[in-house]
């Protein structure tokens, strides 16, 4: 594993695993912050093209460490991604 | 799917660590434990030792010990599989693994419980996980060992990757009905699941 850099000032940084670490060719990057977790999704769609499709629709989200419900897109009411926040796409898990 | 976030923070056990974020357990190779009142719980990179998980559970209280090991197999779905690797978001899986272990403890009345996983590039036949449970009685420490392997494997933020010999492969998943996505060509899909 690589040492996840602390993101710059004004960024939040995104951590990929599994499938969504393939997918994206990283396994984390920084993003810009605040962002509302309603946008989360969007934002990574615009980035990776399929992703939310192939990858994003089954996965779940942690901040910093915590599960968060991702509500719709367009819903901004919830959560906001701060700046320095951990954010990670979990994958469904296959331990074991 | 059971989180941690169902977990009050107020019910969270004292630790000997404490991990806050990915970067606290980046830049080594671990191994990285965590421990509570009769819980003993392993993430490494290091061939697991069913020794270490029996001696962790240990207990003149006990009658029963019981071990449970799961091994990387070397088929899937037909196709012959080279290698197995593991990788963890490692602070949460180990959160997870111990909420996990907890709760067996509690509701089992165990006298020790140890949860490891493996990470990491694991041969095949080698163990991946170990689940060890003491009890005072048999049936109690049966039960428990069988549902923190459930609990485990449908929970813990583990993630398998299979290579197959004849090309390609494969981010397992094991939840129900859940797909494993294929990294060779983006279109196969491999049904994910699996017995341990």
């Amino acid at each position: 594993m690589n040492t996840v850099p602390k993101p710059p000032s004004g960024h939040f940084n995104v951590l990929y695993f599994a499938s969504a670490s393939s997918l994206t060719s990283k396994q984390h990057e920084a993003l810009p912050a605040p962002l509302p977790l309603g946008q989360l999704f969007g934002a990574l769609e615009e980035r990776y093209p399929g992703m939310k499709s192939k990858i994003l629709d089954s996965c779940l989200v942690t901040v910093n460490l915590e599960y968060v419900d991702v509500p719709p897109p367009g819903d901004d009411s919830g959560a906001v991604i701060k700046e320095g926040d951990e954010v990670a796409i979990i994958p469904p898990v296959s331990s074991g | 799917m059971a989180t941690t976030q169902d977990e009050p923070e107020t019910q969270t056990p004292p630790t000997q660590t404490e991990i806050e974020s990915r970067s606290d357990v980046e830049g080594g190779e671990g191994p990285w434990t965590l421990t509570a009142p009769q819980t003993t719980i392993l993430l490494t990179h290091a061939p697991l030792s069913s020794t270490w998980a029996l001696d962790a559970v240990r207990s003149p209280e006990a009658g029963a010990l019981v071990l449970f090991a799961g091994t990387t197999r070397a088929h899937f779905a037909g196709r012959r599989v080279r290698s197995l690797r593991y990788e963890s978001y490692v602070p949460l899986a180990l959160r997870t693994m111990l909420s996990v272990a907890e709760r067996a403890r509690d509701a089992h009345d165990l006298l020790g419980v140890a949860v490891a996983h493996r990470l990491g590039d694991v041969p095949v036949g080698e163990e991946s996980v170990l689940i060890a449970v003491a009890a005072a009685h048999r049936g109690p420490a049966w039960r428990a060992g069988e549902e923190v392997l459930e609990d485990v494997k449908a929970n813990v933020e583990v993630w398998k990757f299979e290579e197959f010999e004849d090309g390609g492969g494969v981010w397992r998943a094991n939840r129900d009905g859940a797909v494993g996505v294929r990294v060779d060509d983006g279109e196969g899909k491999d049904g994910g699941v699996e017995g341990a």
